[in-house]
């Protein structure tokens, strides 16, 4: 089968966007995912910035995740949804402590729905994280409604976030990878993948070095 | 005293005389200590004249001293003294304990020369060092003295007939000196806009009426306008982005002390160009002003470099310009450096991709401070073409480790360059790129691409 390697270990690469307001942490997210890191120091992302998360997704499975970090500001709308094509999977941030970061969310998951499609014509999966929920100011209790807005926007599912505390990251990937890998069974992936698989041999020299940050 | 203690001392260290003179003979054989862990010993405060005075007598410069103490040859012997951590002091045991031996003393006293040419060594080697580097350096700071008096005496005084000569061109190159930067970046970029000092203030002035009238965000008010359509609040996106710009350097954030001067740039702007407003990337480029310049002088320099061609393309967000800006780009891209514009082809790996962070910010977010800076020279001289070549002299650069990666680690090396790039080699790739295409400059190229979109880069046609 095409993906797996001598080991039978199957290999999946995965583009996956992180998109939101301006300012809602999705770097910060990034970096506390791939890097285990936290820094009030993050510069403002212009157009787009990359990382890499290697998962060992369980015995026989290993999984690039692709991670697309894109400026927040409206006015790149147009220059940076070019970014969106082939992506499999996003996160859309809002920041608990802005109103107007959520107001947002619906504009962002629309616009990602209308740049993006799976092969089968479904839009990707998507997960809303809720990010900064450490300086949540009240303890309000709305977990109905947001689930209901999420079945409403087409949302797999939502996480208070903070990249800060560590809080909720980690599971909020993996509900998104788990997705992602539902939906990938039974998709081909056959020429890209075999590619793929080359690629990554060639570069593994590289990849310790650009772990470090 | 037959036997005065071997103490190998630096030449900060005061007490060694007294420790000498005062302590009673019984307590003369030597131990060991380290001279770091060696709390103030006993005595009496010693007046600073008294210091000064054993000081002198120590070093021989006044009195007699003693020039047969086998610590003055120990002393001559060493061209460079230990440092303080490495030092180490023979010393005595202290006095409610007997005395060693003469043959352990002897044999410690051995060792413990070892032990002090052993340092000797380690440390000239490290002082030659040293002294290159500052001796470097200072040549360094000498020709950015004689090229700043060059500058101030030479050419700016005569600026409009110097700036285009050939040797200015030549010292141009070098890197312009921190103390005439700014004035040279100020009349190199001008004032087409003729911008006047009283027009900041009005412009200000009206940014802080705005201020002042735009309720402070809380939660409720915020959830209640955010739907607006209100082209971004220009005023929240500012305060958002101000914090996170040269960050490290933590003189723009909040309490820091260009955090106001920065606002109220941006915030000018946007009442003098409401119809472009804030756009991410604006930060960068007038904090390296400010950097540079008083507020007002920042203030018209960021309009009008804002003001250039390729600047109001990208910050209007202009698309099909700018995709005309990047397949101008490959053009030369291809033309300079092939084997790896078929690299980057293959992977996939578009300009827009690392291109947009490199020009909004004007290089000043990917490159070391000072490095942008030097680029920002020659961006005022040669204009928008300097940005493109700029990127590809890094592209030369970094060629060879390029072609080994995939597009994810390309597309994260160009986005997050290297933190120490060498700004002699940098440049020297720089000018090894040629801007000229089948005999056509940089700016017949662009034009030719703007009349014929179709001939633009197929890689960006999406």
């Amino acid at each position: 089968m095409a993906g797996g390697s001598v080991f039978e270990c199957k290999e999946y690469l995965f583009k996956v966007l992180v998109i939101g307001e301006l300012g809602v942490g999705k770097t910060s997210i990034i970096k506390r995912y791939v890097h285990q890191l936290f820094s009030q120091h993050y510069r403002a992302t212009i157009g787009v910035d990359f990382a890499l998360k290697v998962i060992n997704w369980d015995s026989k499975t290993l999984v690039r995740l692709q991670l697309w970090d894109i400026a927040g500001q409206e006015r790149f709308g147009n220059m940076t949804r070019v970014y969106y094509k082939e992506a499999v999977g996003a996160f859309v941030v809002f920041d608990v402590t802005r109103g107007s970061t959520f107001e947002a969310v619906s504009k962002w998951k629309h616009d990602l729905d209308s740049k993006v499609k799976l092969a089968n014509g479904n839009p990707i999966p998507s997960v809303l994280l809720a990010n900064k929920c450490d300086q949540k100011k009240e303890s309000s209790n709305n977990t109905a409604l947001m689930d209901n807005f999420c079945k409403e926007t087409g949302f797999l599912g939502w996480f208070e976030t903070s990249a800060k505390d560590n809080i909720n990251v980690d599971e909020a990937a993996r509900f998104l990878v788990e997705n992602i890998l539902a939906n990938d069974k039974g998709l081909p992936y056959e020429e890209s993948n075999g590619d793929r698989i080359k690629l990554d041999q060639e570069t593994v020299a590289a990849e310790s070095k650009s772990g470090c940050c | 005293m037959a036997t005065p203690s071997l103490l190998l001392y630096i030449d900060r260290s005061l007490f060694a005389r007294r420790v000498k003179d005062s302590r009673p003979v019984e307590q003369r054989d030597p131990g060991w200590k380290l001279f770091g862990k060696v709390p103030p010993r006993e005595g009496p405060i010693k007046d600073p004249k008294r210091i000064q005075k054993e000081y002198e007598t120590k070093s021989g410069r006044a009195g007699p001293g003693n020039p047969t103490s086998p610590r003055h040859s120990v002393r001559k012997n060493l061209d460079f003294e230990p440092l303080s951590t490495t030092a180490l002091i023979l010393e005595d045991r202290p006095a409610n304990l007997p005395a060693k031996p003469a043959e352990e003393a002897q044999k410690h006293r051995q060792q413990y020369e070892e032990m002090v040419a052993q340092a000797k060594k380690r440390e000239l080697k490290e002082a030659q060092k040293r002294k290159k580097q500052l001796e470097d350096r200072c040549k360094l700071e000498e020709s950015i003295g004689t090229a700043a008096q060059i500058w101030n005496q030479e050419i700016l005084p005569n600026w409009s007939t110097t700036c285009t000569s050939r040797r200015v061109r030549d010292l141009w190159w070098q890197g312009i000196p921190p103390s005439v930067r700014g004035k040279v970046w100020s009349l190199a970029v001008g004032n087409e806009l003729n911008i006047t000092h009283e027009l900041y203030s009005i412009c200000l002035a009206r940014a802080k009426e705005k201020w002042s009238t735009t309720p402070a965000p809380s939660l409720e008010t915020e959830a209640e306008d955010a739907g607006s359509s209100n082209r971004e609040s220009s005023l929240e996106l500012i305060k958002l982005d101000i914090s996170r710009t040269f960050p490290q350097l933590c003189i723009f954030q909040q309490g820091g002390p260009y955090h106001d001067v920065l606002h109220s740039i941006l915030g000018a702007y946007t009442c003098y160009r409401p119809d472009v407003g804030y756009v991410q990337g604006m930060s960068f480029i007038a904090a390296v002003l400010i950097l540079n310049l008083d507020t007002a002088d920042a203030f018209i320099a960021f309009a009008n470099l804002l003001n250039k061609p390729c600047q109001m393309a990208f910050f209007r967000v202009d698309h099909s310009l700018m995709l005309t800006y990047f397949a101008a780009f490959e053009v030369f891209f291809e033309e300079n450096l092939p084997k790896l514009f078929a690299h980057f082809q293959k992977n996939n790996l578009t300009p827009d991709i690392y291109l947009i962070d490199w020009i909004f910010t004007l290089y000043s977010k990917s490159l070391p401070l000072d490095l942008a800076c030097r680029v920002w020279d020659v961006f005022c001289r040669d204009n928008e073409e300097f940005l493109f070549r700029t990127g590809l002299g890094l592209l030369r650069l970094y060629q060879d480790v390029l072609t080994t990666m995939d597009f994810i680690h390309m597309a994260q090396f160009l986005t997050r360059l290297p933190e120490l790039i060498p700004a002699e080699q940098l440049f020297q790739h720089i000018a090894a790129i040629h801007m000229t295409s089948r005999n056509r400059k940089w700016a017949q190229v662009l034009q030719a691409l703007q009349k014929d979109p179709e001939r633009g880069s197929p890689v960006l046609k999406r």
